[in-house]
């Protein structure tokens, strides 16, 4: 009776706690991605299947759950142009026009396989619900199902590695299972302060076959911003903040 | 002549650099290119070759070129060149921006304007306050092919509503405050502009210092801005606009201004000049739809209550008629004369429709597009299809080509084209 209740209570310490909390362990996952509030560089690189590459310089910051901005300041056409995320809202600011204007999640504003969703990613514990977890050998398969019909993607499964409690591929889904893109994630990297996270994000879609775009990242760290930095108002200025 | 042969080695010489640049290695990120310099300079340079085909019948056509006829077609090379350039330290900061349009015909021969499209400084002592002073743009009001709402801007092109824009001499500030809660962001922007000799003298009545002012309010997932400008340079006025996402590939917006005794000079049957007084209402309504095929809609309803009726139209139209017979018979030429009647958007009622496909057969950069700006009143319009590749890195190319339908003495059938075929390349550096 003794080896019966040693082996159950050696099996129940030897589970990870996350397999019980599939929010917990997505929580955790968003926070090992990105402080809550940080700065960050991206280089967004579109290939077209015949290799021909357009490249895109982006400053990003970011602001608890649902407050992000970014702001091209590569290559000379798209100089000056910004994007603002507050929850379900989106603005898109471009100098000439100089008004922000209303853009939608599953829009593009740089074309490619990245839509404005995918530049201006909010932590996924605010856009999704984890409906199961599963383990696969050294990964957790976390199956995630939009809050509300107004995210970009109806349904999430991330593969994160067990030990990192980091992304290695996220397949991007309709109501319907369909695939809409796959994100993979590479390179781990420390960027300081306690930062250590992919530092390359590629993505493919079947919507987009021989299409590839990837983003890079550099610079990633823990800075804190007044709301106001995140407002219609403040687009224009988003490069005093560099 | 020789300007444009410069302009053009200039966008050819530059066509090679990003090829050049796209050979290199695989997914590098060079963090130099992250390095900020307290200064930037940049700049747009733009060849514009255009066709015009002359509607020699046309009322604006007899005004233009009653005393020489030109051909069933005219050409005309434009170029464009605007630097940007920008200074900042600390809390300071200062931009400049210059446009010089130049222009080539057989008709005109060449021209070439240069102006100071914003030139200005800014005090940033935190992201709640920002304090600018010098010329600059505003650019208020959520429409996209008109703002009724926009008080202190100069109107834009509803065929080319994306272009930058001349602004005028002002002092302005933003105050800007977050919460939390249904309001998430409440801004005020004051704006102090002078109209006196040489400065701002084309806005309006000299010698008056103008005040106006835009609320902006993120209300329960809704921008919202209040705006008003008096002072007397032009009659006082009140507006608003709003702007918010249904779903999130569904956008409605609108504009509503209230312009107390506007005034404008009209023509009657008999071809005599009135100034008319009245309080008018402009307003606009639209939406921007998005389809998963990444197909937009844009649909804007405009009523301008400050243009010209349908009759007003005619009886102008008429005018002219009757002044270019009397040009031909007398050679008196004093008659002839546009009086507002020629800017853009003159009329009542306007229906203006955008559809763009992006990247279609998976052509990434590639936008197709078709433009209708209709006058609802007389029933004439413009059609303008176009072609957009924006793939080679800091170009962008444009084929676009405008018909212009309508009948006599309609708003569209009177322009002195009946259609315009161009060509623009356009290089950011």
């Amino acid at each position: 009776m003794l080896k019966t209740i040693i082996v159950v209570l050696s099996l129940l310490v030897a589970l990870p706690v996350y397999a019980l909390d599939g929010t917990a362990l997505l929580k955790q996952i968003d926070r090992n991605l990105n402080p809550e509030s940080f700065e960050m560089y991206r280089k967004l690189i579109n290939v077209e299947p015949d290799g021909k590459k357009k490249e895109y310089t982006l400053f990003s910051v970011k602001k608890g759950v649902d407050k992000v901005a970014a702001l091209f300041i590569a290559p000379a056409s798209e100089k000056g142009r910004s994007t603002l995320r507050l929850g379900e809202n989106m603005w898109f600011y471009i100098p000439n026009v100089g008004k922000p204007i209303r853009i939608t999640s599953l829009q593009s504003v740089v074309g490619g396989v990245f839509n404005n969703s995918d530049i201006l990613q909010l932590d996924y514990t605010a856009e999704y619900d984890v409906e199961k977890v599963e383990e696969k050998g050294g990964e957790y398969l976390l199956f995630l199902k939009a809050k509300t019909k107004t995210v970009a993607y109806d349904r999430l499964k991330i593969w994160a590695d067990k030990g990192k409690l980091l992304p290695t591929k996220i397949e991007c889904l309709t109501e319907a299972n369909m695939l809409i893109k796959t994100l993979y994630f590479k390179d781990h990297k420390d960027f300081g302060g306690g930062i250590v996270r992919p530092a390359v994000v590629e993505t493919d879609s079947p919507l987009f076959k021989g299409y590839k775009s990837v983003l890079i990242y550099a610079k990633v760290k823990q800075r804190t911003f007044k709301d106001e930095v995140f407002t219609l108002t403040f687009m224009p200025n988003l490069e005093s903040l560099r | 002549m020789r300007t444009f042969i410069y302009l053009a080695m200039i966008m050819v010489l530059s066509l090679f650099l990003p090829a050049m640049g796209a050979a290199e290695g695989d997914y590098t990120f060079n963090l130099s290119e992250t390095e900020k310099k307290p200064y930037h300079f940049g700049g747009y340079l733009e060849f514009k070759p255009v066709l015009f085909g002359l509607d020699h019948d046309s009322a604006f056509y007899k005004l233009r070129y009653f005393n020489d006829p030109q051909g069933q077609t005219l050409s005309e090379l434009n170029g464009r060149v605007q630097l940007e350039g920008s200074y900042e330290r600390d809390i300071y900061s200062l931009y400049v921006k210059t446009n010089t349009d130049l222009k080539y015909s057989d008709y005109g021969g060449s021209s070439e304007h240069s102006v100071f499209y914003e030139a200005y400084g800014s005090l940033k002592p935190s992201p709640s306050l920002k304090v600018e002073a010098g010329k600059k743009t505003m650019k208020w009001g959520k429409g996209y092919a008109w703002n009724p709402a926009a008080f202190v801007d100069r109107p834009k092109d509803p065929d080319e509503p994306e272009l930058a824009l001349e602004g005028f001499i002002m002092a302005t500030a933003d105050y800007i405050k977050s919460f939390d809660g249904p309001l998430k962001t409440f801004s005020f922007t004051p704006v102090l502009l002078p109209v006196y000799d040489h400065i701002n003298d084309a806005f309006g009545n000299n010698n008056k210092l103008n005040f106006a002012g835009r609320f902006y309010f993120l209300l329960y997932d809704t921008d919202i801005d209040l705006t008003f400008m008096t002072g007397g340079s032009r009659s006082d006025r009140y507006g608003m606009d709003f702007s918010r996402n249904i779903t999130t590939n569904f956008e409605i917006h609108g504009e509503y201004a209230y312009i107390r005794n506007a005034r404008k000079t009209v023509l009657d049957e008999s071809g005599n000049m009135n100034a008319v007084e009245s309080d008018a209402q402009s307003y606009l309504a639209g939406i921007r739809h998005l389809t998963a095929s990444d197909l937009t809609t844009i649909v804007e309803y405009y009523h301008n209550g400050t243009g010209f009726s349908d009759d007003e139209l005619k009886n102008y139209f008429a005018s002219v008629n009757r002044a270019y017979n009397i040009y031909q018979s007398t050679g008196n030429v004093t008659a002839l004369m546009d009086g507002g009647y020629g800017r853009f958007s003159a009329g009542r009622d306007y229906l203006y429709v955008r559809l763009s496909q992006k990247e279609p057969f998976d052509i990434l950069y590639f936008t197709p597009a078709l433009t209708l700006i209709m006058n609802l009143d007389d029933q004439s319009y413009s059609l303008t299809p176009e072609l957009l590749y924006t793939g080679f890195t800091n170009w962008e190319l444009r084929f676009r080509t405008a018909f212009l339908v309508g009948g006599r003495s309609t708003e569209f059938g009177e322009k002195q084209n009946d259609y315009r075929v161009e060509f623009r390349v356009g290089y950011y550096f």
